[in-house]
């Protein structure tokens, strides 16, 4: 069953661009990682998914429930929700507004919130308005997680939090999802959604542009393109498919795409000391969909 | 309900400030009535043959030579308009801080629902004006006490629910304009009280204007209207016209609310 769903998904704001045609689905138990840089229309399309924006066309579904529907609010008791800006009440103590959380919830949370607030060092006495923003992120997963939700929605979570607490915060994220919750992790730090997340949607420019394992956009996508480096030889193969060339010392380097028969034959008699051939990068699998 | 008690709980200090300033002020002016001693007759004849001006402000059906009848003509202008500057203001903040604060996110990812949300924000809107309506109560019962002459209930009753009624259709009027703004309307809310409250002044100036004056609340929340008695079915008609209104701000706020586009 899919955690998520969206089905021609889209949404403008008047002659302005947000989200076209989207279609995508989160399996159940999936940290899905969802990619593209800003303005590219991942909180429009998180927002839409929440019922905080009506989309212009197409059909939304959470948990089994549309989006929109009469029931739809009684499948937010399941789901949790971290905002890329993590704002609150600026009168209130960190603290009260995780129990306000709870009671809005109608939930007794009090355990897991304290856990919550030990493993992320959460000052709970200081008001939000005393908050920095990595200190109210830490109040904003506490908020999203503390009810045991079976989907937590995450726009640009780790910004602002110091690598030590993004540590903290991946790892209650992995026993959660090793429990069975679903995660969606809308970001645009590749690094962590490659370490992190199963499955990779790419969005540009408001369109879904890929959507695929991060192993396999990384291994068999961009026609097997490969980054080749090669010691001992000084020219370069003159065959087709290379390019970003670059030489030092002993060591030419430059990436390939092609048939890996062609590069070796290409490379016969030539006195070649050591050859490395190495897949590319998420940076470079996203970089390459963006050019 | 937690949401109506943390609106409760949020907009409490102010709603005290507010209420032991107007409250406040109001005792006060009950206070100096003695001091103002035998001027204070004097000045009734006067006040009462000013033409539209005493018929604008009632000093033409009620004397302010008794401590009643000033209560009515000076001091419940100072209540009304002190309530209605504080309804509009509080109806006027209610739902727009949030999209202002960027804290509807964390609202709306809760599973309430608009109309829950919209609900217990208008409920914590009426309980806060109630409260702050039974403050001035009491402030004012308590200086009517001290100067030993207490004024006849049923009407003091009636102008107080007439005058929390006002109160609160201004205030939905705001809460409306609350749920079309991203930002706090506040300049526009104590511009549409003062309006509605200069509109009652110049329909009871201006004859010409004398059917329009059902379009403002303070129509039928004028004290000296009812201390003397004045026309049942027009204040009924007031009343009534005044329901009107605020029920369709309200139901429009609860559409408007449903459809809206947070961000």
């Amino acid at each position: 069953m899919n955690a998520m769903e969206m089905i021609k998904l889209t949404k403008t704001y008047g002659k302005n661009r947000g989200i076209q045609n989207i279609t995508l689905a989160v399996e159940e138990g999936d940290i899905f990682g969802y990619l593209g840089p800003n303005g590219a229309g991942k909180s429009t399309s998180i927002r839409c998914m929440l019922g905080m924006i009506s989309a212009a066309s197409g059909e939304a579904y959470m948990l089994g429930s549309r989006v929109g529907e009469r029931h739809f609010v009684e499948v937010l008791n399941r789901v949790g929700y971290m905002p890329s800006e993590a704002h609150f009440y600026p009168s209130m103590r960190a603290g009260d507004v995780i129990k306000y959380a709870a009671r809005l919830r109608g939930m007794d949370c009090e355990k897991e919130a304290k856990r919550l607030c030990q493993v992320l060092e959460v000052n709970c006495n200081k008001k939000i308005r005393e908050l920095s923003l990595g200190n109210r992120k830490k109040v904003s997963i506490v908020c999203a997680l503390q009810h045991k939700p079976d989907l937590v929605i995450l726009d640009e979570p780790t910004s602002g939090l110091d690598p030590l607490m993004q540590e903290a915060f991946f790892e209650l994220l992995m026993e959660r999802n090793r429990e069975g919750m679903t995660c969606f992790l809308s970001s645009h730090v590749l690094s962590e959604v490659k370490r992190y997340c199963r499955h990779v949607g790419i969005l540009r420019e408001g369109e879904l542009v890929k959507v695929d394992t991060v192993e396999n956009l990384t291994r068999t996508r961009l026609h097997a393109l490969r980054k080749i480096k090669i010691y001992g030889v000084a020219e370069v193969p003159q065959i087709e498919g290379i390019s970003e060339i670059a030489q030092w010392d002993d060591a030419l380097t430059f990436s390939y795409q092609g048939e890996m028969t062609d590069l070796l034959r290409a490379l016969q008699g030539q006195k070649v000391k050591d050859l490395l051939i190495s897949e590319p990068s998420l940076e470079e699998v996203f970089m390459y969909f963006y050019q | 309900m937690s949401l109506f008690w943390q609106e409760c709980k949020m907009n409490f200090k102010t709603m005290l400030v507010w209420a032991l300033c107007v409250g406040g002020v109001c005792l006060g002016c009950l206070l100096l009535y003695d001091s103002l001693g035998e001027s204070v007759e004097g000045m009734s004849d006067i006040f009462a043959n000013m033409g539209a001006f005493s018929e604008a402000l009632g000093m033409d059906r009620v004397s302010i030579g008794t401590l009643e009848g000033y209560y009515a003509v000076e001091i419940s202008m100072l209540l009304s308009l002190g309530g209605a500057l504080y309804g509009a203001m509080l109806g006027a903040g209610l739902v727009a801080k949030e999209e202002e604060g960027k804290t509807y996110e964390f609202l709306n990812a809760m599973p309430l629902g608009r109309a829950r949300i919209l609900a217990q924000k208008y409920g914590a809107f009426v309980a806060l004006l109630a409260v702050f309506h039974g403050i001035c109560i009491c402030l004012i019962l308590f200086g009517f006490a001290w100067m030993g002459s207490m004024p006849a209930m049923g009407n003091f009753a009636t102008y107080h629910g007439a005058a929390c009624l006002m109160c609160i259709e201004i205030g939905t009027i705001c809460f409306l304009l609350s749920v079309l703004c991203r930002k706090r309307p506040v300049g526009a809310a104590v511009g549409i009280a003062v309006m509605l409250y200069m509109m009652d002044l110049m329909c009871r100036v201006v004859p010409a204007l004398d059917k329009v004056k059902y379009l403002t609340p303070f129509c039928y929340s004028n004290a000296a209207d009812i201390f003397s008695g004045g026309e049942k079915s027009e204040w009924l008609w007031g009343i009534g016209l005044g329901a009107v209104v605020l029920g369709a701000a309200l139901g429009m706020s609860f559409v408007i609310y449903k459809r809206k586009d947070l961000m």
